[in-house]
């Protein structure tokens, strides 16, 4: 909301400096969000009247304009038509600037003699109006320097008002808040209106007092529309509004000082009745922006004897709008209940300056004041005549209420001691009735202050006006909760990543069938039991995510189509299944995935390679050793992923959390991915549960024998199956078992591979011999054989 | 037997000249005086292996001329045996000599052979990097947790319930509109589910769930339907903060943010704060703290105010107690609540937003 300091001004004594105004009104909580500052771009232009209007001898479009600043006459040549002798305007002699700079001189203009100029707006920098000469009021003094008269300079505050405060939405509930900040007096006149002439013709019928509880109503006649006066036209553009006429113009300057909307109907279009009902069924009314309008049985309307003029609080209808011709106003001001505006606007999508004040709560004790101030400017500035009398309807009279509060709950709430007068002076200041009950304070609030309603709204106005700043600064010492050992586990989770070489990513929880197509998720998998938005952003992804790869692997895509080679990108966030949890919301489960896309490790040392199913597993397993899960993994062949490099994994019960593996080439291809691409997705929960905690294990100081084996095996037998043979067969001597070579092929008969493995044996009490190896070793071979009908290939030293 | 192995091994090795005394001790002068050019003729360690053998060597003339001291008279022999000791430990020490130098040269040039740029790119062992985002929610958690609060998450899917109405939000706030809450279809027509806009109804699932005192944060993704440009995303993240106990202040609050902003931005930074209004808090306040950038004399990052809106905080209102079943007379407790991502782009300068979420490899590997 834009405030000129000059108008502010009118109304409270504030410092000179504008900085220190900007720092008072950010101390009571209206922010500054702009500074802007007015100056004039004209100098050395006077006030004059024109005495005589003569035809240019040699150009039909141009007129000769005699004009006196008074004490000095001046003939200029002049092209505008919209001004006539005895009109008061602005005269810029030779060595005046105007806008741009421009630096009036002596001329002649098709041969007659020039010197100086009569003055558009635009021309003065005022507007950009530029059809005509600025005409300024019959009264305004002859040979007055211009600048006194045009308000400049100026300094222009927009603020932010919350919308706690609806009595701050004008500049003399802006001014109020100052005066109470600076402790100074609020000075705000009465306005006096002359009601003259025969009484109203006007019948009102309020009908609907639940959604309009104050409808004030008066008639003005013999309204000349024309520009309203310089000023205030200077003072709505400073405020972002542009000036229509002097009927428009004065209920628009009321609301922005007084903060109430109100509305001008034109009388002899609306009739002499008016009506504040509910819309009936079917009802249409073209509003002012020329929308015509089906109406809801719930929208509050105006009407006149037969249909709707205006929708309550919203906007006006086109057909009573006032133009040119009117002479004749109805002067609307209201009180309507904030929840009947806020959705009947919130229906017609139709959010205007009136509705946004009306749904925030204006004062119900001000329609009779604001439809006072209109009246006087119409009197002053439109010649209008005001009849006897406003007709005022207040069926049921809001009163101030009153809220008590124990002068302990400021210390309690506030930290800190403010003394009882201080308490006292700040509710006064700012309007609030106070009696005292002993030690509490009984406090009565102004209808225009519908936050407050409790103690502590009381307490926000004492801080507020005692200034944030200067209560002390303690600090919250807590009770020790500490990190929870899920987010410690998590952040753990998180490290083994990005050790080993994943930067993490964040994608939007969102998805839809595109996504999951593309990842090839069978229409009977879980992944598709998705929770719909109502409202979704795109059509694309109208869903939340159900897996994490779908964004992923758009990153992945993002950067590969960027050029960026070496792709290696993980997550840990929600996804959301269908399933009601206990509360009947979504299962959400955190998921952690990652994918690995085109070359890595390449340097001038090397070419790099592919990333390959062994490196997805490899993730897995070193998430399993540092989360300390023993992992399990099980070959499937699974929709969208490799039909025979891919695994399930699966947690220490064998329950499966996920997968991890190559992607199907089709689903690379899907995301515009080359080569092969590697990925992962795993329900962490399992991570996250604490482990027991580990025993520590003292290194042998004797030396290992270290003895190689290779199995012959079925093409079908797992790796795993082999090497747990291996080590449960090899007994506690064991050290360490691990696979080094596996293959197919010649010299081995199709359908068997191979599989060698190296075994480091050690004690820790003595240096093993040769024998007791031997020993070992051919147990072990024999339990290998028994589990997974594995014959000895023959040794490997 | 001695005798028989002796003599045939003797008979093996090259006879012995009986050499005069005098002709040894020419001898020796003449080795002595030869020696020199013979060890720098030999350029490599294998010729110096040569002269070696041929000087001082088991088959040299010097070992013949020792075998060869037996048949002499004991006094002379003694004599002229350390005469050849003298010679061949003088003889021994510039072989050495020679040889450590043969060494060294052919170790510079086994090194020189090996020479690598070390301007070169070294093998960088492959690390990521953390979420710029998650590293400065992270910092923020450990900065709380220091001054004894714990950490609480919830879920992202929410009920209406949480989200507003037990934060003193009414049905007609515009907060709630269709245009900013991105609401699921989902559950029954009763209680409306979305996705949170706020991490706030964290605060309401804890006080539900714990009896006071409360000392938490709780940071967290939300979700608004915003259009998105350079500082606005649909999803972002949120972290915030509740204090409550039996004698919590707004002068708590004060102090406990102004330790936050002096942890995190340093110590130098100033803070203030002034009114501003949510539902779930009175008195309410909007924290500020000098620019980062410029350290509050005005620039394009302040927007020439010189302070930076850091989070909006305020003593938690007694209407939230009540909808979690607190007694407002017993507790009081202050409440904050900050835009994680807005203030991670403040910090690094990150133009634009969408940076956060793209997956950017580029973006990525710079957040170290």
């Amino acid at each position: 909301m834009k405030v000129p300091l000059s108008w502010l001004r009118e109304f409270v004594e504030l410092p000179d400096d504008s900085d220190a105004v900007a720092a008072a009104l950010e101390q009571l909580g209206h922010e500054v969000e702009s500074v802007e500052v007015l100056r004039p771009q004209f100098s050395g232009c006077v006030v004059g009247r024109v005495e005589q209007i003569v035809p240019h001898p040699d150009a039909d479009r141009l007129r000769v304009v005699t004009v006196t600043t008074g004490d000095e006459q001046r003939t200029v040549v002049c092209g505008a038509w919209n001004f006539s002798e005895g009109d008061v305007v602005v005269v810029s002699p030779p060595g005046a600037t105007l806008a741009g700079g421009f630096e009036v001189g002596q001329r002649a203009i098709r041969g007659v003699d020039s010197p100086g100029m009569i003055c558009s707006e635009r021309e003065l920098g005022l507007s950009d109006e530029h059809e005509g000469i600025l005409v300024l009021e019959d009264d305004t003094p002859l040979g007055a320097d211009f600048s006194d008269l045009s308000g400049l300079p100026d300094v222009v505050f927009d603020l932010s008002i919350t919308a706690s405060r609806p009595d701050a939405m004008g500049v003399v509930g802006v001014a109020r808040d100052l005066a109470a900040y600076f402790d100074t007096p609020l000075h705000v006149a009465g306005s006096h209106v002359e009601e003259r002439g025969e009484d109203a013709a006007v019948t009102v019928h309020l009908d609907d007092p639940d959604g309009c509880p104050r409808f004030t109503a008066r008639e003005v006649r013999d309204v000349s529309i024309g520009p309203s006066p310089l000023w205030m036209r200077q003072r709505l553009r400073a405020c972002g509004v542009r000036p229509i006429n002097n009927v428009v113009d004065a209920t628009n300057y009321v609301m922005l000082e007084l903060g109430h909307p109100s509305h001008a109907f034109d009388m002899d279009r609306l009739g002499e009745t008016v009506v504040v009902r509910r819309a009936r069924e079917g009802e249409v009314l073209r509003t002012l922006d020329g929308v015509d309008r089906v109406l809801d049985p719930a929208d509050l309307v105006v009407a006149d004897g037969g249909n709707a003029v205006a929708i309550a609080g919203v906007m006006g209808g086109e057909t009573t709008e006032v133009d040119e011709s009117t002479t004749r106003v109805i002067i609307e001001v209201a009180y309507f209940d904030p929840p009947t505006v806020m959705f009947g606007a919130k229906r017609h999508g139709l959010h205007t300056e009136a509705s946004f004040r009306f749904q925030r709560g204006m004062d119900p004790a001000m329609p009779r004041i604001v439809n006072d101030r209109v009246a006087t400017l119409l009197e002053d500035h439109a010649g209008g005549i005001p009849a006897p009398e406003i007709f005022d309807a207040y069926p049921k009279t809001i009163e101030p209420w009153q809220v008590t509060l124990p002068l302990s709950e400021v210390s309690r709430v506030l930290g800190a001691e403010i003394a009882r007068p201080t308490v006292v002076s700040y509710l006064e200041r700012l309007g609030f009735g106070v009696s005292a009950d002993g030690d509490v304070l009984v406090v009565t609030v102004p209808t225009r202050r519908p936050d407050v309603t409790m103690a502590v709204d009381l307490i926000e106005e004492l801080a507020r006006l005692h200034g944030y700043d200067n209560f002390p600064n303690t600090v919250s010492m807590g009770n020790g909760g500490g990190i929870a050992p899920d987010l410690r586990r998590t952040r753990r989770l998180r490290e083994v990543m990005v050790g080993a070489g994943f930067h993490e990513a964040m994608t939007y929880s969102f998805t839809g069938p595109a996504d999951l197509d593309r990842l090839e998720v069978p229409a009977d998998d879980q992944r598709r039991q998705t929770v719909a938005l109502s409202n979704a952003l795109s059509d694309e992804q109208p869903w939340l995510r159900t897996t994490i790869l779908t964004g992923l692997l758009q990153a992945a895509s993002n950067n590969a189509s960027r050029r960026v080679d070496s792709i290696a990108l993980f997550e840990v966030g929600k996804v959301f299944l269908a399933t009601p949890d206990a509360e009947g919301l979504p299962t959400q489960p955190d998921h952690l995935a990652f994918v690995i896309a085109g070359t890595a490790d390449s340097g001038w040392f090397g070419s790099g390679r592919d990333p390959d199913v062994l490196d997805a597993l490899g993730i897995v397993d070193l998430i399993g050793s540092t989360m300390r899960v023993p992992l399990r993994r099980r070959t499937v062949t699974a929709s969208g992923w490799h039909p025979s490099r891919a695994a399930e994994i699966l947690d220490p019960d064998g329950t499966p959390i996920g997968m991890a593996g190559e992607l199907h080439p089709r689903v690379a291809d899907a995301w515009g991915l080359r080569g092969p691409v590697v990925a992962g997705e795993l329900d962490i929960a399992v991570f996250l549960e604490p482990q027991p905690r580990w025993e520590f294990v003292s290194p042998s100081n004797y030396p290992p024998v270290i003895n190689d084996v290779a199995f012959e095996v079925d093409a079908g037998i797992t790796a795993a199956s082999v090497l747990a043979a291996a080590r449960s067969g090899a007994g506690p001597l064991l050290e360490d078992a691990r696979i080094f070579d596996v293959f197919e092929g010649d010299p081995l008969p199709a359908g068997a591979k191979s599989i060698a493995i190296r075994l480091t044996f050690r004690a820790g009490d003595r240096t093993l011999t040769d024998d007791e190896v031997g020993d070992i070793r051919r147990e072990m071979v024999a339990a290998v054989a028994a589990a997974t009908g594995a014959r000895l290939r023959g040794e490997i030293t | 037997m001695n005798d028989i192995e002796r003599r045939s091994s003797a008979a093996a090795e090259p006879p012995a000249t009986l050499a005069a005394p005098m002709d040894v001790h020419a001898e020796l002068d003449d080795l002595r005086a030869t020696i020199d050019d013979r060890l720098v003729a030999a350029s490599s360690l294998d010729e110096l292996d040569k002269v070696e053998a041929e000087t001082i060597g088991r088959r040299s003339r010097v070992a013949e001329l020792r075998r060869g001291l037996g048949a002499l008279d004991p006094d002379v022999r003694r004599l002229t045996g350390l005469a050849i000791n003298d010679a061949v430990a003088e003889l021994s020490v510039k072989i050495e000599t020679r040889r450590r130098s043969l060494e060294d040269e052919a170790e510079g040039e086994r090194f020189a052979a090996e020479k690598v740029d070390v301007t070169l790119p070294g093998r960088v062992p492959r690390r990521g990097t953390y979420h710029l985002v998650q590293q400065v929610m992270d910092e923020i958690i450990d900065i709380f947790v220091a001054i004894g609060f714990t950490v609480a998450s919830g879920p992202e899917a929410e009920t209406d319930w949480h989200n507003f109405t037990a934060l003193n939000i009414p049905k007609t706030h515009p907060a709630r509109a269709d245009s900013d809450t991105l609401y699921l279809d989902y559950g029954d027509e009763d209680e409306s589910v979305l996705l949170r806009t706020q991490t706030s109804p964290m605060q309401v699932r804890y006080m539900q769930q714990h009896e006071p005192p409360v000392y938490v944060v709780s940071p967290g993704r939300v979700f608004r339907r915003d259009e998105v440009d350079p500082t606005h995303t649909p999803v972002f993240h949120q972290l915030e903060g509740l204090a409550v106990d039996s004698d919590i202040t707004f002068a708590d609050l004060k102090g406990t943010l102004a330790y936050f902003v002096h942890q995190f931005f340093g110590p130098n930074q100033r803070v203030r704060f002034v009114p501003n209004y949510f539902p779930f808090t009175e008195p309410s306040a909007e924290m500020h703290a000098s620019c980062f950038n410029c350290d509050g004399s005005g620039c394009r990052v302040c927007g020439s105010s010189g302070w930076i809106e850091m989070l909006g905080c305020g003593m938690v209102n007694p209407r939230v107690f009540e909808a979690v079943g607190y007694d407002p007379t017993e507790v009081t407790g202050w409440a904050f609540g900050m835009g994680v991502d807005r203030f991670a782009q403040g910090r690094h300068g990150i133009a634009d937003l969408r940076y956060f979420w793209d997956g950017d490899v580029r973006v990525l590997e710079q957040f170290q």
